[in-house]
């Protein structure tokens, strides 16, 4: 990996460190999501439905942490709902019949497992190592 | 069996456990409630309420597939009991393809809710809702089934109007729809001495425009839906020519609190004929609600809303043209599966929810109910 490569990762790492001491979660992608950066307003209409594409096209699938901590912290940063209305939110979506929900896991490991495995995937947990193969998406306004 | 039981029985077959199933992209989920009512100087809902009745139950199972990231296919079946109207019989909630062209374009075709106004197509779904009972000037509950789908065609979308103004979502419909012949209208009709041979229905078109503003939480929004009915019985005939539904609408959610406002207004005239006799009654209906709730905790919810109608053809001083709601709610969350609510109801006026086969000696003008809940949903 070139000098230039090292630092971009080193900046990715430290992002997402940051985040995560910061009372915020880390939102992280699979490997071959093509955006490094994701606006609020994406990450609000992605994980409510009202999008399925990331900006440059590509197709976004949303996976969610079924409760805990960050599942409430992520709510509260980047959707402005507590997990109640997320929940409602989402039921009104399946039995009116104008979409799916999203999967939604146990822990954040299982959470990170399916998003390296998944193209397209993109969900949030509390922190990241070096050994998660995910990407590290920087949230911008 | 009893409904409650069948509801059950529907609802462990196709789910297995307690808990959403996800086999590939095959997504099942459902909800069951029961509910409870007991009302002051008249019975309501076609229940015997005044004693305190349990005749109000519901439920739906739906499965969806995600055949492609842009095809989607499912359905929903519904059963529900209230009072006389429902029944045992299991109901096509709405069965669909849907197809996305991308975030701007999407298509949906088959039974397919019709968005209206702030609730109509949810208002069959009693687990987003901290009310017991939505405002039944705009969503009445004997007669939800008759504006709640359509048998048609639907084009969606949403548009970005930039930065600084938000988005613009859209849905545009054509098709089919009728009146459920398990329904309040039916009933009404029925108690009137006009013995249908079929459902009543006909063509259906409308739309909805909601603007997601800049302003976080809040949005606005129109609704238009023409709809004509016209229905054959053994002693004569129901036409409604075609008339036009208007809805207004409002919404703000900010952190705990949440207010919402509608305003709702058609007329038409329907057209009775029994023999040589031909009876018009017109109808020149208003309606709005206004409703503010406050979450004060992860568990609890409360709120108020006061829900209004009025038909201005008929003679505004009878009990019988307008119906006045002041309308108090509690919700609690036992976890993310089971809920709980209460809600006490100040009622003025008939005009909605009352019926003569439940009150033969006549209906008070004014009703105190108190409606409580509980529900289960995954």
């Amino acid at each position: 990996m070139s000098k230039v490569g090292w630092f971009v990762l080193l900046l990715g790492f430290i992002g997402c460190w940051s985040a995560a001491r910061a009372q915020d979660v880390v939102l992280v992608a699979n490997n071959d999501v093509a955006i490094s950066n994701i606006r609020v307003a994406d990450v609000r209409a992605i994980f409510t439905g009202a999008k399925i594409r990331f900006a440059d096209g590509s197709h976004a699938v949303p996976v969610t942490l079924k409760g805990g901590p960050a599942h409430e912290v992520f709510l509260r940063n980047y959707l402005d709902e507590t997990p109640s209305e997320f929940r409602a939110q989402w039921r009104k979506t399946v039995f009116t019949g104008q979409g799916a929900m999203p999967k939604s896991f146990d822990t954040e490991s299982a959470l990170l497992e399916y998003v390296t495995t998944t193209p397209g995937s993109v969900g949030y947990v509390s922190r990241i190592s070096l050994k998660d193969d995910v990407k590290c998406l920087v949230v911008v306004k | 069996m009893t409904i409650g039981l069948r509801l059950f029985v529907l609802v462990c077959i196709c789910t297995g456990s307690l808990y959403a199933q996800d086999l590939s992209e095959i997504q099942i989920h459902g909800f069951v409630t029961q509910g409870f009512v007991f009302s002051s100087h008249n019975n309501y809902l076609t229940m015997r309420s005044s004693a305190g009745s349990l005749q109000w139950t519901d439920g739906a199972v739906s499965v969806t597939d995600s055949v492609t990231d842009n095809l989607r296919v499912g359905l929903q079946l519904h059963m529900y009991q209230l009072g006389q109207l429902g029944g045992p019989d299991i109901q096509v909630d709405w069965a669909s393809g849907d197809y996305k062209v991308n975030d701007h374009l999407g298509f949906r075709a088959g039974k397919i809710k019709t968005v209206m106004g702030l609730f109509n197509d949810s208002q069959d779904v009693d687990a987003v809702f901290l009310w017991t009972l939505l405002p039944q000037s705009s969503y009445p509950i004997d007669n939800q089934g008759f504006y709640l789908a359509h048998l048609g065609g639907e084009v969606y979308g949403e548009v970005p109007l930039g930065k600084r103004a938000g988005n613009l979502e859209y849905h545009g419909y054509a098709g089919q729809s009728s009146v459920p012949v398990n329904g309040g209208y039916w009933k009404q009709v029925a108690d009137a001495g006009l013995t249908l041979t079929n459902a009543p229905g006909g063509t259906t078109y409308g739309g909805d425009l909601r603007w997601k503003t800049p302003l976080q939480g809040l949005i606005v929004g129109s609704s238009a839906d023409v709809q004509a009915i016209d229905g054959t019985a053994v002693e004569g005939s129901l036409h409604i020519v075609p008339f036009l539904l208007s809805v207004h609408y409002a919404q703000y959610t900010k952190g705990r609190f949440y207010f919402a406002g509608e305003y709702d207004q058609s007329t038409t005239s329907a057209i009775v004929t029994m023999g040589p006799a031909v009876f018009p009654l017109p109808l020149d209906l208003r309606s709005w609600f206004a409703m503010g709730s406050y979450r004060i905790s992860k568990k609890v919810q409360v709120g108020s809303y006061y829900s209004h109608y009025v038909n201005k053809a008929m003679d505004t001083t009878q009990p019988a043209n307008y119906s006045k709601d002041w309308v108090v709610s509690g919700r609690y969350d036992f976890n993310s599966y089971f809920y709980g609510k209460i809600e006490a109801h100040f009622l003025r006026g008939t005009g909605l929810g009352f019926y003569s086969s439940t009150n033969p000696d006549g209906v008070k003008p004014n009703t105190n109910v108190l409606a409580a809940k509980i529900g289960f949903s995954f």
